[in-house]
């Protein structure tokens, strides 16, 4: 033993003792035993060391750490003090300092297996790939027989991209079983398919061919099989056999858009003309009846009388079957304005002959409208709701026609509260969509819109109340608490940007604050599959789980989050404020006492709920006392995130957001490097800032924002001294010869304006841009500008409502924009 | 529509489809915990315009099969109220079956659906070839019993064949034969979903924990399988 404190045996056994109740989570117990040794031997590192182990399990991370420093100066020389050490940091996702740890123990206990498995975890998660083979190296070296110990080798070299070496090391494996292969071998089957891949992969796809005919027979994952040989020979060129391959595939899911995709490819369609490939759909098309996509898939290739008739028999199809979904299916077909047109009038010559059919009045007595009947309306609506063909009154006229004959039809209630959204009339949206709730209050999706329509109405308090029906009220007696656990995206996400509607910052940055932890716990989530999954033997599965997770923040969900996020903490950095709630400056004085009354009220009630949730369970943990588990949750101690508002440090903030958002989709999102220079510039970090603009205008040079971010930036950066940004030499020449040009150093910015305004004249964002631009430069003409944006054809509601938040910020009268934005979108409540 | 294997690109989107629908929800690592164990059961049905997902089968093998006879479980099932009656729920029923088969060697196919929703009941007893096995006692948390159903999976167990070339005819006829059972029906509801956190010790009343879904997740199924 390499401690240098051996125990006498009563207190050795004792110390074993703690070690079984920290493993099985009796903390209390583990902790009264360690004071028993402690006693005896008060300067016991390994004791000492256990100690600080439980009581961080017990939520004490400080003290633990504290002890556990002590431990270490007790003991140098014992592994287990430093495995401790390295377990305490890995609690505490210091997963660097972990490693370093775990190599301390190493280094005084070289083949224990348990601190070399804890090690190789923190080394693939941390991505640390050359450590992680090293380590797995000495495992493998340690138990040959394991197989998983050659696959997590070979792993560790196919990420690195050493493809000969993984290759390699799972034959060897597998010549020491050869022969000895049960049918139901699933790791066996599933290793094969692996190294397939790393051979595919490698370039060599003829062999990788080769390779997979040998393991067919016997491969249990038939669908990846046949899919891998039929992109093989593709790549390969072998047609007549990717052919066969991908009709093979087709007749397993002939709903795959994929294998159509490879069909065509294999049997030479060209992508730029392919009427040709008609035959192939209407093959599948006759060869299984209820197939969706080999319908579907040529209506977008197809033009002219080919295409009336296939759409032609399409739609009567879906109409007469009632599927609710056929605008949906067809949506993409409108933006071709030829098949938008032809669509349209098939639809409405279906409607008009069933008009003639049917005696004028009904009066109900008649008999039960047809499935076909009521789809047909109910497409129409859509129709004259779609925003390419938008007419309101005519979408509700088909509305209604449609639920006198079906009055129980949720989906028509849907879209008429859809229409209304449209229309932007919240309020009216809202409550359609609770009418049509109100008929099936057993069905969550319908229950979900509601609640959505609500947040969107900014009626927060309703929308929970509404979520609440469906959560799970009996372990959760808040249902946000419940949507939390459950990581609700869509719900946070729209509940944050509501509350930065109404500019309450503080429940708008809990809002993201729980979202960001929400991706936090993603990336940890994969913690436990580096073992289990290795254990489970499904890895290909485990591989593409952690390239996945290395773009976890490339969502959409995180993209949109992030933006909003980024946005709220800008707005707290323009808008300092020590109350953490910005819009009380504005407030009167009675209203602010009013205000601060009621957070006050809410606050004292999230806490008594938080706290009534902690002693609950508090309660369970006893009732369960056989299953001792004393861990304990943090209670939340700012719930209205008024702490949150407080920060000193926006920007910051910020940036956690901004970093990954820029890393994962910087490169093709315009957006992401316009509000990235909205950050760097206010952290005066001017090369940054210019950088994103840069990148901003490679990915789309008309990108409403760049104008601006460039007159901006320009201001900034010729207002610095000229020694100003402390810069190294090589950074100098970047931003001198490369980055300030893109400023338009010399021109003239007031020219330039009216020519962007010129070249946007019909695009409203590009308007209140030029109407900001235009205040910056202290120009003429803002006014005008921004009145613009709301009279041009493309501005929606939307913009209507943009327009007066730009109004405040340049100093027009905001009644001015609300009368012409009121005349246009009447039914807006913000205009009036 | 496009109907695909899922891969963790999709976690989310099922996660969102599952919460929007559905009551019994669970965390994103009981998905990739279903994903890592048994990846090739489940899909997904996703919107082409749009690439959203639509619709979902979550599926597994039982681990422990207490009959002993392996057997693939549907942990949850659902479609989005604006993508119904496209026999969505059907074909992906169908793909996640004939991988149990192909892939577990499954022989039967199990759920759970809840006594009142008869719209589900319905679809997987007339349309999907379902049979009440037994009504499993308050299996959901407000006390709400559950039929326990299961689909005999032998028509789609193939005799040993070389797949090569066998493809054509004899898939054909099958594929009609289970289209009549299906017929016009469709689904026209949300479904169902397991009880997230009702998997736990009962069966064997050993102490074992085997929480899933809400508090848990694969840390504590390690026990279970104990150490490499």
């Amino acid at each position: 033993m390499p401690t240098s404190q051996p125990l006498a045996h009563k207190d050795a056994s004792l110390f074993k003792q703690v070690l079984k109740a920290y493993e099985t989570k009796q903390y209390k117990k583990g902790l009264k035993t360690c004071e028993q040794i402690l006693k005896k031997n008060p300067n016991h590192g390994e004791t000492m060391a256990m100690k600080g182990l439980i009581i961080n399990a017990l939520g004490r991370t400080e003290e633990a750490f504290a002890i556990a420093k002590d431990a270490v100066k007790q003991d140098m020389r014992s592994h287990v003090v430093w495995h401790v050490y390295g377990l305490l940091y890995r609690s505490e996702k210091m997963y660097d300092k972990a490693i370093g740890a775990y190599k301390m123990a190493l280094r005084f206990e070289p083949e224990s297996a348990q601190i070399l498995r804890d090690l190789a975890l923190l080394q693939i998660q941390m991505r640390d790939y050359h450590g992680y083979i090293e380590t797995r190296k000495t495992i493998m070296q340690q138990r040959p027989q394991l197989r998983q110990n050659w696959t997590a080798l070979a792993i560790g070299h196919h990420l690195v991209g050493d493809y000969a070496n993984a290759e390699k090391v799972l034959s060897k494996f597998e010549d020491t079983i050869q022969g000895n292969v049960h049918k139901w071998d699933f790791e066996h089957w599933e290793t094969c398919l692996y190294k397939n891949r790393i051979i595919g992969e490698s370039g060599d796809t003829e062999r990788a061919l080769e390779h997979l005919n040998s393991i067919a027979k016997n491969t249990l994952d038939k669908t990846a099989l046949y899919e891998t040989r039929a992109e093989y020979l593709l790549k390969l060129g072998r047609m007549e056999e990717a052919q066969k391959a991908y009709q093979l595939l087709l007749d397993r899911n002939p709903e795959r858009r994929a294998y159509y995709a490879g069909l065509e490819k294999a049997m030479g369609i060209d992508p730029s003309n392919r009427k040709a490939a008609k035959p192939i759909y209407d093959e599948y098309a006759e060869k299984y009846e209820r197939c969706d996509a080999a319908r579907r898939i040529p209506l977008d290739f197809l033009e002219g009388d080919d295409f009336k008739a296939a759409a032609d028999s399409y739609l009567r199809a879906k109409l007469n079957k009632g599927v609710p979904s056929t605008f949906a299916n067809i949506k993409a077909l409108y933006a071709d304005p030829a098949k938008r047109e032809i669509i349209f009038s098939l639809v409405n010559s279906y409607n008009e002959e069933q008009e003639k059919e049917e005696p004028a009045e009904t009066n109900g007595d008649g008999p039960k409208a047809s499935q076909f009947r009521i789809w047909t309306l109910y497409f129409l609506a859509q129709h004259y709701d779609h925003y390419r063909t938008r007419d309101m009154t005519k979408a509700l006229e088909y509305l209604e026609k449609a639920i006198k004959l079906a009055p129980k039809t949720l989906e028509l209630y849907m879209t008429e509260a859809r229409v209304y959204k449209h229309a932007g009339d919240l309020q009216t949206a809202m409550e359609k969509m609770d009418t049509a709730r109100k008929l099936d209050k057993s069905d969550r999706y319908i229950n979900t819109k509601t609640a959505k329509y609500q947040l969107r109405n900014d009626r927060n308090d309703d929308a929970i109340a509404t979520m609440g029906l469906f959560t799970r009220n009996d372990v959760n007696p808040n249902p946000l608490t419940d949507l939390i656990e459950m990581q609700c995206i869509w719900y946070l996400t729209e509940s944050a940007e509501s509350h930065f509607r109404q500019k309450q910052l503080g429940l708008t940055l809990k809002r993201y604050a729980t979202l960001l932890k929400i991706f936090d716990d993603w990336a940890e989530d994969q913690f436990d599959f580096h073992s289990f999954s290795l254990r489970k033997g499904q890895i290909r599965a485990y591989v593409d789980m952690l390239k996945w997770e290395d773009s976890l923040r490339s969502h959409p969900f995180y993209t949109r989050a992030a933006l909003g996020a980024i946005e709220a903490y800008i707005y707290l950095f323009d808008h300092p404020t020590t109350s953490g709630e910005p819009e009380l400056d504005k407030l009167s004085e009675a209203d602010r006492k009013k205000y601060l009354k009621k957070q006050k009220r809410d606050e004292t009630k999230a806490k008594e709920a938080a706290a009534a949730k902690a002693a609950k369970e508090k309660e369970e943990r006893n009732k369960n006392a056989s299953a001792s588990d004393d861990t304990v949750k943090k209670e939340d101690t700012d719930p209205l995130g008024v702490e949150l508002a407080k920060t000193k440090t926006p920007l910051e903030e910020a940036k956690k957001w901004l970093d990954p958002l820029v890393k994962m989709s910087g490169d093709t999102n315009a957006r992401v490097q316009l509000i990235a220079i909205e950050v760097e510039r206010r952290r005066q970090k001017w090369l940054l800032a210019l950088k994103a603009l840069k990148k901003a205008k490679e990915i789309d040079p008309q990108a409403e924002g760049i104008w601006e971010a460039t007159v901006r930036l320009r201001k900034d950066v010729s207002a610095l001294p000229t020694d100003a940004p402390s810069l190294s030499t090589d950074s100098r020449t970047l931003f001198e010869e490369e980055l300030l040009p893109l400023l338009a150093p010399t021109a003239d910015l007031a020219a330039l304006t009216t020519d962007y305004e010129n070249t946007h004249s019909g695009s409203p964002a590009h308007l209140r841009e030029a109407a900001r631009v235009r205040k910056v430069l202290g120009l003429e003409g803002f006014e005008d500008a921004l009145m613009k944006s709301v009279k041009v054809e493309k501005a929606g509601w939307k913009d209507g409502v943009e327009a007066v938040r730009v109004a405040r910020e340049v100093g027009v009268e905001e009644r001015k924009v609300k009368e012409v934005a009121g005349g246009r979108w009447g039914r807006v409540a913000a205009f009036k | 529509m496009d109907i695909r294997p899922l891969t963790p690109y999709d976690l989310p989107g099922i996660q969102n489809t599952n919460i929007t629908n559905l009551p019994e929800n669970y965390f994103l690592k009981y998905y990739l915990y279903h994903y890592a164990s048994w990846p090739s059961l489940s899909f997904l049905a996703v919107d082409v315009a749009t690439n959203k997902t639509v619709g979902y089968v979550l599926a597994k093998m039982e681990e422990e099969p207490s009959d002993g006879i392996p057997h693939g479980h549907i942990t949850s099932l659902s479609v989005m109220r604006t993508h119904r009656r496209l026999g969505l729920a059907e074909k992906l029923m169908r793909q996640s079956q004939k991988a149990m088969v192909e892939a577990w060697g499954a022989k039967y196919v199990s759920l759970h659906v809840r006594v009142s929703n008869t719209a589900a009941l319905r679809l997987y007893r007339d349309t999907l070839g379902f049979d009440v096995e037994k009504v499993e006692e308050k299996y959901y948390a407000d006390g709400e019993d559950a039929y326990s159903m299961r689909r005999d999976l032998s028509f789609l167990i193939e005799p040993e064949e070389e797949e090569e070339e066998a493809e054509g005819k004899k898939k054909k006829k099958k594929a009609k034969k289970t289209k009549k059972e299906g017929d016009e029906q469709e689904e026209d509801v949300d479904i169902d979903g397991d009880e997230p956190e009702k998997l736990k010790t009962k069966e064997e009343g050993k102490l074992k924990t085997y929480k899933l879904g809400r508090q848990l997740g694969v840390s504590d199924l390690q026990e279970v399988d104990g150490r490499a």
